[in-house]
């Protein structure tokens, strides 16, 4: 067994030692097989047996260059696309909620740079206005799921085995369902939607798999001295949760809160898109698609293809950079 | 595990199967009823509007929609157990008899996606492996980076443009062209969703199966093999695969309600006549009764593909 598994770690993540140790650690899949009891004692099923390169320096240097290459182009897309949004969008805000009925379906041209859609509202100004709403939900959505995780994951973590097996069977059931589908039901169930509601929905259904990743690290850390000092000196469960845990847990939930972002905006778009989400007079990337079923009919491209180029640019830009986080922060699998 | 244990086993994964069947039951009833506004107008369609209210309070009478939420609820599990699950408000018809319809057109369409993504996934994965860290892996996983990133509706709209609008060579959206119900044009509708379906999940379980490979490229067998003199393709193959595959097989059993997800949006877009334009009708149009049956048979799928992961988990890994 590598030295880098028994410590649960990323071989990614031993970067700066140079070898790799191995260990035998007895026979775990004997013991696990036959329930057979394994005699030896600790030292002897915890021995050095062999020692070599790692594996990761094997890699050839330009592979492990780009291993921990900072993603830098999509952070300066990524960078462009929010500064476009927050500091012109607002300017931009009377350009593209009017309507020109005359000039609907306006292919690009000098005047309306991006051509207008079926209400004759410029799309170049309701690129960047509406970007804005479509990254709000996107943050909004990830703190509300990021706190239900944190929250959750954490109690069912110190909680005893009976409550902390009842949340884990109601996250569990919560995971099971296609997170789309159940935002359609929440949706449904919420009636008038507005960007705090659409948000709130995103954010209730992506909670599960981070609660899962909190309580599994929680677990680990709670028998830690320094938890245990802090709860004899009497700290209260958001103390220790905020001083002791949080900080502790942080990086491993770090890539998933950056990927929640990119779901959340890509769910965003699809309940706008299947009519459910924001409705037309809320401008944003997803509600611009919702008129693609006219466009489609009219043949007009630039409806369909720029607000969804824009959306799929930054979606893409988000996982460059969640990956780059991901290979960083080496104890995440 | 053998005899009385293996019982124990699959007697306690049922028990939980109920359990959590019942739970999503529950939970979706409820969550169903808050709604605003009512079923009676996807019922009654626009006569809703102008009924008077002792009209109404017959209407919900008769769509067994009186009493306070938990009354309904028992009242709903007591006929379920009997197998009565109602009727659909908005087709008018007996819910199985709407399901049982469409399911069918589903079941192609997820059922091929599935396979094709299955072992379309094995082989890119593979040939990844071989060619690790040259130019076609790099390529290849940049491709499905990008393929993965963007939502599918989006591809289905693109692809929808660029092939029946602009160049008019395959069909926009339904199954089938009414009228004409031959094999070649029921293959000729499942193209577009069906290149949606499999674009958007095949490369993450090929970089999944890619990435298990590299990692059993390092273990201490490999090393043994290949002082043995054996190739790489034959190492590769026979020996990596090998244990690759039960770690593979478990992950594409939890990932079936992924696809499942994927398929429903893929489906609405293309107005296929499925299972996932029916969801998305009966939340939108609170039909409830169909939308209980839909959420149990979702969560039913899903709950035995976690248990069937398990099950492989418990007894190769």
């Amino acid at each position: 067994m590598r030295l880098s598994e028994c410590i649960g770690m990323d071989p990614a993540a031993v970067w700066g030692t140079d070898f790799c140790v191995y260990f035998y650690l007895g026979d775990f899949t004997e013991r696990k097989r036959g329930g057979r009891k394994v005699s030896e004692s600790e030292d002897a099923r915890f021995r050095v047996v062999g020692i070599r390169k790692a594996p990761i320096l094997q890699m050839k240097p330009e592979a492990a260059v780009r291993h921990r290459r900072i993603p830098l182009f999509s952070m300066a897309v990524l960078g462009m696309i929010l500064f476009g949004c927050l500091f012109f969008g607002p300017f931009l805000e009377e350009k593209a909620v009017y309507m020109e009925l005359g000039q609907a379906f306006a292919a690009p041209d000098f005047r309306f740079w991006f051509g207008t859609d079926t209400m004759g509202r410029d799309i170049f100004s309701m690129i960047w206005y509406g970007g804005r709403i479509s990254l709000v939900i996107g943050f909004l959505a990830t703190l509300i799921s990021t706190g239900i995780a944190v929250v959750l994951g954490t109690v069912s973590g110190l909680a005893p085995g009976w409550m902390d097996a009842v949340l884990m069977r109601f996250t569990e059931t919560f995971l099971s369902i296609p997170g789309l589908l159940l935002t359609v039901f929440f949706q449904a169930a919420c009636g008038k939607t507005t960007v705090v509601s659409l948000s709130f929905v995103i954010g209730l259904a992506g909670w599960p798999a981070m609660a899962k990743v909190v309580r599994a690290r929680v677990r680990q850390l709670k028998g830690c001295e320094f938890v245990i000092a802090s709860k004899c000196m009497g700290g209260g469960f958001f103390h220790i949760l905020r001083q002791h845990l949080a900080p502790n847990f942080f990086s491993s939930i770090l890539f998933m809160m950056v990927m929640n972002i990119r779901s959340a905006i890509a769910a965003e778009s699809t309940l706008s898109f299947m009519g459910i989400g924001l409705p037309l007079e809320i401008i944003s990337w997803g509600s611009m698609l919702s008129l693609s079923g006219q466009a489609l009919l009219s043949g007009a491209w630039w409806m369909i293809v720029i607000p969804g180029g824009f959306l799929a640019a930054t979606l893409l830009c988000v996982t460059e950079i969640a990956d780059a986080v991901r290979r960083r922060g080496g104890e995440m699998r | 595990m053998k005899g009385k244990k293996c019982i124990f086993y699959i007697g306690r994964k049922l028990l939980s199967i109920l359990v959590s069947l019942w739970l999503l039951s529950f939970a979706v009833f409820f969550v169903a009823r808050l709604a605003p506004g009512g079923p009676l107008v996807s019922y009654y369609g626009e006569r809703a509007e102008r009924m008077t209210a002792e009209e109404r309070e017959m209407a919900r009478e008769r769509l067994l929609l009186t009493g306070s939420p938990v009354k309904q609820y028992v009242r709903w599990m007591k006929n379920a157990l009997r197998g009565d699950f109602g009727i659909s408000f908005k087709y008018k018809r007996s819910v199985p008899e709407v399901i049982a319809e469409r399911l069918g057109n589903t079941l192609v369409l997820g059922g091929c996606g599935f396979v094709l993504i299955f072992g379309l996934a094995v082989l890119i994965g593979m040939l990844c492996a071989f060619f690790a860290n040259s130019r076609t892996d790099r390529f290849l996983c940049r491709l499905g980076t990008i393929l993965s990133a963007v939502p599918e509706f989006w591809v289905a709209l693109v692809l929808i443009l660029i092939f029946a609008v602009k160049l008019r060579v395959l069909p926009a959206s339904g199954a089938y062209t009414i009228g004409i119900e031959s094999f070649a044009d029921r293959v000729r509708h499942l193209i577009l969703p069906l290149t949606v379906v499999v674009s958007g999940h095949l490369w993450y379980y090929a970089y999944m199966v890619h990435n298990m490979l590299l990692d059993e490229m390092t273990k201490d067998y490999v090393l043994l093999a290949k002082s043995k003199g054996l190739g790489i393709n034959r190492i590769l193959f026979c020996h990596c695969m090998r244990n690759v595959l039960p770690g593979y097989l478990s992950i594409m059993a939890v990932s079936v309600p992924h696809i499942l997800g994927g398929t429903y949006i893929v489906e609405n877009v293309f107005s296929y006549p499925g299972i996932g334009t029916l969801c998305y009708e009966s939340a939108r149009y609170q039909d409830y009764n169909l939308l209980m049956v839909l959420a149990m048979l979702t969560g039913a799928v899903v709950i035995v593909c976690n248990l069937f992961a398990q099950m492989i988990t418990d007894s190769f890994l």
